[in-house]
């Protein structure tokens, strides 16, 4: 199979648009794998509370602090990108032409990474000091 | 020019608007959690004491309470939406949207168990 085949099969409408739905669901489903595991975490410390800190070890390797830093990302565009939509369907239903969309699809993904660097450059510092840089 | 039509009131549209509405009070919720525990507290400040401190106060309780209820619910019925774009038969749909709420129930009562208890000190 061609490349060329091969992105053809992944791509519907392809473009800004596509991308934005793609990384929504995406980051949408990380959240939420992380959250049910949160949750399970968190409850230990009524249920096993001898097992609370071996969670927090976890999360406190290095993997689980970078991981950590794509998490927020995620948690800021799922929200950013999300406000849009609930924005421009509840109350800008009049707002909803082609071009609109495609500048705000791009206005988000700026946004958000504006919103993700400080976050990004203070956790980022705690993972050089865990690693002694 | 945006066509306006009259939309069927059914669970699925119940389910539009609640992710809509859901979404926007999670933004405040889900960030204020984030910046709090993951930015400015961080991971290695984390520990049973802190917990116990943070829930001692009752206001951080209902705050968790809210969020727990609210992300599990935006989140699950997210994942139901996209485990539904790949099922096409009614009676599979049925028994997506049946796991997807027993899923919910179970991880919320867990979650409610927990912060009702609060912590117990091994």
């Amino acid at each position: 199979m061609s490349v060329r085949a091969m992105t053809n099969l992944i791509t519907y409408r392809g473009g800004v648009g596509q991308l934005s739905f793609v990384l929504h669901r995406l980051t949408g489903l990380g959240i939420l794998l992380f959250l049910v595991i949160h949750v399970v975490d968190t409850s230990t410390v009524f249920f096993f509370p001898s097992l609370y800190a071996d969670a927090i070890a976890i999360y406190r390797s290095v993997p689980f602090m970078i991981g950590e830093i794509f998490l927020v990302f995620s948690v800021i565009y799922h929200g950013v990108n999300g406000a849009r939509i609930a924005i421009f369907d509840l109350y800008l239903v009049r707002n909803l032409e082609i071009m609109t969309q495609r500048n705000s699809a791009k206005w988000t993904l700026a946004i958000s990474i504006l919103l993700w660097l400080p976050a990004a450059v203070i956790m980022g510092r705690n993972v050089f000091e865990k690693l002694g840089i | 020019m945006a066509r306006i039509i009259n939309l069927p009131k059914n669970g699925e549209m119940i389910a539009w608007r609640w992710m809509r509405y859901s979404g926007l009070l999670l933004i405040p919720l889900a960030w204020g959690h984030v910046l709090i525990q993951d930015v400015l507290v961080g991971v290695d400040n984390i520990d049973l004491n802190y917990v116990s401190m943070r829930w001692a106060f009752v206001g951080w309780r209902i705050y968790d309470l809210f969020l727990l209820v609210f992300a599990l619910a935006h989140g699950i019925n997210g994942l139901r939406q996209v485990v539904l774009d790949f099922v096409p038969k009614k009676k599979n749909i049925r028994l997506v949207n049946q796991a997807a709420f027993v899923y919910w129930l179970v991880m919320v009562l867990f979650g409610i168990a927990a912060l009702l208890g609060g912590v117990r000190k091994p």
